[in-house]
């Protein structure tokens, strides 16, 4: 299977200071990967790492398969990646429809336009011309979830998206994930909300201390065995 | 009375949609890169002087363009040589440099077109007067004001209907998420800086035939227009129009009916705006 994102030896943080200690991971096309930890254990900074946020000090990080030197930002997203941002980052002055639009900004052609992320989630549709931080945190999920879409990603990167949201929307959530995933677009889940990476997920990481922990495959992680890495 | 306060008022228009085109440059400028540009005045006082020489040599029309292209490519030098590796840096440290580049270029104008004033002449399709409501009123301060609600024009169906536009948008809100979209936010800036300076050039052109050029032109300009920029609204787009336009006829109807306070009164409408309402009539986005 082709390679999407990988991390060998990854020595990443901010400043001075190191958050990832030798991290190594691997998603490969079509996968449905979960990131789990607590706070504070480097999971965004796996994101910000691979968007030139954070700074790699040491090891390789590879999108699409080939190691990439000076990442900048726009550089994951015209290999194929698209994040959907912790917080999701709906940029205020612009409206609904305008913030899909911009997801499209590397005009890679694929299946998801405006129409059909309109179709998956309606509301959006009804809300179009409205800014798109008017929107509930529901809907603004949703959102940013579209935008990540309409750049026909290779590999969909979700930074807590549970975060804040009623547990009936969490499930809706997880359908939808589930049917992107159905489409062969590969799902990298951060995650410490068990119950949506357990229904969306089929492989794990768990982080501790910037490193991983443990991984293995979805079925064998259950609630107990997780429980000495994370809340649940 | 009311014909020559309607000349007065013109008049107005002919100054505030001067400043507006160079404060546009400005808000755009700030909007992206978060520099208040104490050269921009220079900018203009540089794109006065191409143009004149261009002007000379082939013509009023070829001046304005020669500037505009001119400056737009100071702008892309600017930026990528000033700008985007001081972006990191202390806002202090930008102050610092654009006001060390103030001083450069108007030693350069000294330096390349003489301490003398020079004059640059009315194209000859407008050097004539347009009648309105029986007062004779100048046909070049008519395209002055044409050109303005031109660029006025242009720059809001630019901003609100291109994809680039939308690009510029998103990048003076959230340079991060618009840049992890996939847009190369650096390239944005550089042409938003050019388009800013590109105005400045084209404004101090078609500034040219109604003043005096020398050197020390770009102050007063850059004074007014950071007016324009507080009063408006830091980065507004929109703001900075309602308050060149504002400042256009307080200069103008000022000077006629109380001189004495003409010169305090933007200063003071400054002071209220940052009293009253800090971020300015519009806010603070392009």
């Amino acid at each position: 299977m082709s390679e999407l994102l990988a991390f060998s030896n990854v020595v990443a943080g901010y400043g001075g200071a190191r958050i990832l200690h030798d991290l190594d991971l691997r998603i490969d096309a079509g996968e449905r990967v979960a990131v789990l930890g607590r706070n504070g254990v480097g999971k965004t900074t796996i994101v910000n790492a691979f968007l030139g946020i954070a700074r790699r000090m040491q090891g390789e990080i590879r999108l699409a398969g080939k190691a990439v030197g000076d990442i900048r930002h726009f550089t994951a997203a015209r290999a194929g990646i698209s994040v959907v941002p912790q917080g999701r980052c709906i940029i205020p002055n612009l409206t609904v429809r305008e913030n899909l639009i911009l997801g499209a900004a590397v005009r890679r052609k694929g299946a998801w336009t405006v129409e059909r992320v309109f179709a998956m989630f309606p509301i959006l549709k009804e809300r179009a011309d409205t800014p798109g931080t008017a929107l509930s945190g529901g809907q603004q999920q949703m959102l940013a979830i579209g935008r990540a879409l309409m750049a026909n990603p290779h590999l969909l990167v979700l930074d807590e998206p549970s975060e804040g949201l009623a547990p009936v929307i969490v499930d809706e959530l997880a359908d939808n994930l589930r049917h992107v995933a159905d489409g062969g677009t590969g799902l990298l889940i951060i995650e410490q909300n068990y119950s949506l990476v357990r229904r969306v997920a089929e492989r794990y990481y768990v982080l501790s201390k910037g490193e991983v922990a443990e991984q293995g495959a979805m079925a064998g992680l259950t609630k107990e065995s997780l429980k000495k890495h994370i809340a649940v | 009375m009311a014909n020559a306060l309607l000349i007065q008022v013109l008049n107005g228009l002919v100054y505030g949609g001067l400043l507006f085109i160079v404060s546009v440059g400005l808000v755009l400028i700030f909007g992206l890169r978060r520099v208040v540009n104490f050269a921009h005045g220079s900018l203009f006082m540089i794109g006065a002087y191409v143009g004149f020489s261009i002007a000379t040599v082939a013509g009023f029309w070829a001046g304005v363009l020669g500037a505009a292209v001119v400056l737009a490519v100071a702008g892309v030098l600017l930026d990528v040589s000033v700008f985007r590796p001081l972006r990191r840096q202390d806002p202090i440290a930008t102050v610092l440099v654009t006001f060390g580049l103030l001083l450069i270029l108007e030693d350069l104008a000294h330096t390349v077109w003489g301490k003398d004033t020079h004059t640059l002449p009315l194209p000859e399709m407008l050097a004539g007067s347009v009648d309105i409501l029986g007062q004779p009123f100048p046909a070049y301060r008519l395209m002055v004001i044409a050109v303005a609600a031109a660029v006025g024009v242009g720059l809001a169906l630019w901003l609100r209907f291109s994809r680039v536009g939308l690009f510029v948008r998103a990048s003076s809100i959230d340079p991060v998420t618009t840049a992890v979209q996939g847009v190369n936010t650096d390239r944005v800036s550089a042409l938003v800086v050019a388009v800013g300076t590109g105005l400045a050039g084209l404004s101090g052109t078609i500034a040219a035939p109604l003043l005096a050029l020398s050197p020390s032109m770009g102050g007063s300009i850059l004074i007014e227009s950071f007016i324009v920029v507080v009063v408006g609204g830091l980065g507004s787009f929109s703001g900075a129009l309602i308050a060149a336009l504002a400042i256009g006829q307080i200069h103008n109807l000022g000077i006629i009916y109380v001189p004495w306070a003409a010169t305090m009164v933007p200063f003071l409408l400054m002071v209220a705006v940052l009293v009253w309402r800090p971020t300015g009539f519009a806010g603070s986005h392009v």
